[in-house]
């Protein structure tokens, strides 16, 4: 029991590149509630590393990122939770 | 309708935009803005929003392109002769072939509009015309290697309230194509959603050097609406 | 101004977001002979703000591109595309062979490259950046303002800044920044004084201001003291 919340959606970026791959979990994140999670399936190597980082720069949380062989070789898993509204709705 | 494929390839780089997504490049992609005026911001202008992907574009500009109307930043010694409009919509659709690009038709009604005067006196007349229409606007105004760009959302105060006397230098390619790429990005955001509350703005643009002043109505102006102008009941 | 630039040559490193448009100055503007340096192709990604390029370029070289586009557009002007990365191996001969330098890269590394070739070949430096909302501009002359390594010492380490194509890019942001430094450079080439020279200005596009920060030449700058040291007496 760890009192993570299951995923609320999930997609699948290993078929992109870089930026597409932040992209599309950028937009699956919009589209959840402050809170839930999105389980994202990357390619080993630069979408690993910085799809996870974008994340966090963008104020969501990484719950888990851990290798997901039985979703095919080289597959990484990422759960981010969806953070508050980005500060930057509120303008000057 | 959600982004294509297409659309989140090309646009990736704003869609990762704090402030800006999904939502935004939808309304980019419902946007209809007309850019009209026939000054030197017009051809850079025309670039950086189709480029962004507002869905149509009606250009009015009915010259013919000459050597000093700006050509530089988008047509060529080639397109000489033919009418601006239609040369300038011509490329916006070859910078994004997403993008409907048309010269403007009398009794079309946009969404936006970007005014490009070759002159104050051209962007006063269009963008009371705008003001009066209730289309929110920005206008860019080329002044020497920079000018001016005031945005004007719905109800805020107008163009003739936020001007203030430039230098009234020639203007150059180089500051056409600083106003017009700055007159773009003003719309963008306007256009984007991305702001709770429209924001009224005047940047002026001197020796490479952006300075920001927040608009206000003059005394008495007939933006202010008919209260203001003592006609309320 | 009226003096004509025939005789001039500049030099831009990126035909991007950046380059595209002060390429497109200095070309407006009449310099004689422009290089581009690119080593990268014609990306989907690229089109929402490269202005050189259209849907008809996608997968070719930036630099061929780029070259074929401007002097489409501005025939007057001798145009060189360089289809190579602006490396230390050939940053010298290319930057001594200009009369400034506008450097419109993406990485770090190639911004200081850019900033100490510059000082070494004695050429003025106009740099830019954007960074999702904010645009960035120092000129640097050498041997009377301060460079980029008395503001910053060293690149960031890999890792600390958002790796380029991570980060959002306003792309008309980046039109405004481009237009601005190629003006900055057609003014160094008419011999006037440079708006940010000594100065680092920042603009952020949300609050539409700017932060001016003066710059001086930093005493353990190496290199600055650099420029300095090969400096005669007279020249000082």
């Amino acid at each position: 029991m760890t009192g993570t919340p299951l995923p609320a959606a999930r997609i699948d970026v290993r078929p992109h590149a870089c930026p597409v791959t932040w992209v599309k979990a950028r937009i699956a994140l919009s589209r959840l509630a402050t809170g839930q999670v999105l389980e994202v399936l990357l390619a080993d190597g630069e979408p690993r590393e910085n799809v996870p980082r974008s994340a966090e720069e963008d104020g969501h949380r990484v719950l888990r990122l851990e290798a997901a062989p039985e979703e095919g070789p080289g597959t990484w898993r990422a759960w981010l939770e969806r953070g508050p509204e980005p500060e930057e709705r509120a303008w000057p | 309708m959600a982004l294509t494929e297409a659309e989140v390839a090309r646009y990736a780089r704003q869609l990762i935009l704090p402030g800006m997504g999904e939502a935004s490049q939808e309304a980019f992609r419902s946007a209809r803005v007309r850019v009209t005026g026939g000054g030197l911001a017009a051809a850079p202008a025309v670039y950086y929003l189709a480029a962004a992907g507002i869905g149509t574009l009606w250009i009015d500009e009915p010259d013919e392109v000459s050597p000093g109307s700006g050509a530089g930043f988008a047509l060529g010694p080639a397109d000489l002769g033919r009418p601006r409009g239609a040369a300038l919509a011509a490329f916006a659709r070859a910078a994004n072939a997403l993008v409907t690009a048309d010269v403007f038709r009398p009794g079309s009604r946009p969404t936006a509009v970007l005014v490009c005067g070759s002159s104050s006196d051209v962007s006063r007349a269009i963008a009371d015309e705008a003001r009066l229409l209730r289309t929110p606007h920005v206008v860019a105004d080329v002044d020497g290697q920079g000018g001016a760009v005031t945005t004007v959302p719905v109800d805020a105060p107008c163009y003739a309230c936020a001007a203030r006397p430039g230098l009234g230098a020639a203007p150059t390619q180089e500051g056409g194509a600083t106003v017009g790429a700055l007159a773009a990005m003003e719309l963008l955001l306007l256009l984007s959603g991305a702001s709770s509350e429209p924001v009224a703005r005047r940047i002026e643009v001197f020796r490479g050097t952006p300075l920001v002043r927040a608009t206000s109505r003059q005394p008495g102006c007939a933006c202010a609406g008919p209260a203001a102008a003592g006609l309320a009941p | 101004m009226g003096a004509t630039l025939s005789g001039m040559s500049a030099l831009v490193v990126g035909a991007g977001g950046l380059g595209g448009p002060a390429a497109l100055a200095l070309a407006a503007g009449g310099v004689g002979r422009l290089v581009v340096v690119d080593e990268d192709e014609v990306e989907i990604s690229n089109l929402n703000r490269q202005p050189l390029f259209g849907d008809a370029d996608l997968g070719e070289r930036k630099a061929a591109a780029a070259a074929r586009r401007i002097a489409l557009l501005h025939p007057g002007v001798r145009v060189e595309g360089r289809d190579q990365r602006f490396g230390p191996d050939v940053a010298e001969d290319l930057v001594r062979g200009c009369d400034v330098l506008v450097d419109a890269s993406d990485n770090f590394a190639t911004r200081f490259l850019a900033n100490d070739v510059a000082l070494a070949a004695r050429r003025p430096l106009v740099h830019g950046a954007v960074l999702r909302h904010t645009a960035q501009f120092l000129t640097v002359m050498p041997g009377k303002t301060g460079c980029l390594r008395c503001l910053f010492e060293a690149p960031p380490a890999e890792g600390t800044v958002p790796a380029c194509a991570q980060a959002g890019v306003l792309g008309a942001l980046a039109g405004f920044a481009g237009a601005l430094m190629g003006a900055e450079a057609l003014r160094l080439l008419h011999g006037e004084r440079g708006a940010y020279a000594g100065r680092l200005v920042a603009f952020d596009a949300r609050t539409g201001r700017s932060r001016l920060v003066p710059l001086r030449v930093r005493a353990s700058c190496p290199s600055c003291s650099a420029v300095a040291a090969s400096t005669s007496p007279g020249e000082r």
